[in-house]
């Protein structure tokens, strides 16, 4: 697969999360299972979010459940009509491994950002393990999916902090699925 | 095989390789810095980041503490260089620092490791080539704590030292042939030497009267605004001379002053032109070594 072939797979399983139909992204989310859309509990303060897919086509979403903790919510978003992710694991990252970002940073739709693995060892809050990438990221690629070179989703696009872009892996992304039933 | 692929597998190998020779800093408060086992026993790090002269220590790749005996530094070039007792730390395979070219992509490590990914996007930034060659001007993050730490290429070899220490626009690399130079005299000497006149210089335009009556192709000279006691200027130069050139080159900017003063010219005579009262003079001077500077 090339970077273009990547860039469309990707786009296809990312949506944006707005507040108002023809308002901006505020930010991203996964289908990680036929009408289910995970994406950062920080996105969705309310609990009827709208769903914009990548063909400008608006479905309406609820949230099943949400951990603002580990800072993840969990959608059902009936009529989705949209692929499901392929799911990797990020326990098969190594440093320099290359990343991909898709996401709607600063309101630009569907922005396609690549970068390495940083580092390994955890960083930031205490206990919990996030991938670092050395990957470029803004406001809007939140909730949005991180994946390996062979477009598997390895985590989800959490904060950035110093520069460094940390996503959620994917692992703790399906646990928090699977506890949500 | 994929590409993309290709590539991750490429630059994962290329950070396992060169991180082997990385070790940790710790010679400043708070964020240690990175170093590279250069030749067995010398770690090669950036001198803006040893704050300390003594009682430095060094993290290994394998986790474990050494500690480091400071050999010497070039704050020029950003460079300090450090004795360990580490002989079972591999030492870093040097790639060729002549070879790189803009465009080439690079990773820039950390100690832990950690890396970073961009490409050299100029040769020859910041400031005049040395005879070693210019420097790297990098488009990749440097991030806290990777100052002193390699650059490595697509293959895993180190082509410099990176550091976020000489420009505070650019991140810059210390090509890894001028690494090997400063090395080589830190070692041997203990410090960089470098030609020394003791004069304090600002470039200033030579008025169109005088260089008419003086047939002089150069617009700017240097006038002499500060002449350190008993140096070799002293013996020879006064506050307010103009200098116009040093062994028949044009001197107009203080850089070139300091570039002609290599320190192969210590202990040569050398002769100045200036102009002194509105008259042309040549002047014998003897260059001296610039003495240690307190840091």
């Amino acid at each position: 697969m090339d970077l273009a072939a990547l860039a469309v797979a990707l786009r296809g399983v990312t949506v944006e999360l707005t507040d108002a139909d023809a308002g901006p992204a505020i930010g991203s989310g996964v289908v990680w299972a036929p009408e289910l859309v995970v994406t950062n509990a920080h996105v969705v303060p309310g609990s009827h979010p709208r769903v914009r897919r990548a063909d400008g086509g608006m479905a309406r979403g609820r949230v099943v459940t949400r951990d603002r903790q580990a800072d993840l919510a969990l959608l059902h978003v009936p009529e989705l009509g949209l692929p499901v992710a392929t799911v990797g694991s990020a326990a098969e990252l190594r440093v320099g491994s290359l990343l991909v970002a898709v996401g709607h940073p600063f309101g630009i739709r569907g922005a396609l950002t690549t970068g390495i693995v940083h580092a390994l060892d955890s960083r930031g809050r205490a206990s919990r393990s996030w991938i670092q990438g050395d990957l470029r990221l803004g406001p809007g690629n939140s909730g949005g999916p991180l994946a390996d070179a062979r477009g598997r989703v390895v985590g989800i696009n959490a904060m950035i902090v110093g520069g460094l872009a940390l996503a959620i892996p994917a692992s703790e992304v399906t646990r928090f699925v699977q506890a949500a039933g | 095989m994929d590409r993309l692929l290709a590539l991750s597998n490429d630059l994962e190998a290329a950070v396992q390789q060169a991180s082997r020779a990385v070790l940790a800093v710790h010679a400043r408060p708070r964020v240690p810095s990175t170093g590279v086992h250069w030749r067995p026993g010398l770690v090669v790090t950036a001198s803006h980041t040893v704050r300390a002269d003594e009682g430095l220590t060094l993290t290994r790749p394998d986790g474990r503490s050494v500690a480091g005996v400071l050999v010497g530094r070039d704050p020029a070039r950003d460079l300090a260089v450090l004795r360990i007792e580490a002989a079972d730390v591999p030492v870093a395979e040097l790639g060729d620092s002549g070879s790189v070219r803009v465009g080439h992509v690079v990773l820039a490590l950390g100690a832990g490791p950690r890396a970073s990914w961009g490409v050299v996007s100029a040769i020859g930034a910041g400031r005049p080539a040395g005879a070693e060659g210019a420097l790297f001007g990098l488009d990749l993050t440097l991030y806290a704590g990777f100052s002193g730490g390699p650059l490595v290429d697509g293959q895993g070899r180190v082509v410099g030292i990176s550091t976020s220490g000489l420009s505070r626009q650019m991140q810059l690399a210390i090509p890894a042939a001028a690494v090997n130079v400063v090395l080589d005299e830190l070692v041997r000497h203990g410090r960089i030497s470098q030609g020394y006149l003791g004069v304090g210089t600002q470039p200033v335009r030579v008025p169109e009267a005088m260089r008419q009556q003086l047939g002089l192709a150069q617009e700017l000279a240097l006038i002499v605004v500060d002449v350190q006691p008993e140096s070799p200027a002293a013996a020879g130069l006064l506050l307010g001379d103009l200098i116009l050139s040093l062994d028949g080159h044009a001197i107009t900017d203080p850089v070139e002053l300091r570039r002609l003063l290599r320190a192969e010219r210590i202990g040569q005579r050398i002769t100045a032109r200036v102009v002194r009262g509105g008259q042309p003079r040549d002047v014998e001077l003897t260059v001296g070594e610039r003495p240690a500077r307190p840091r």
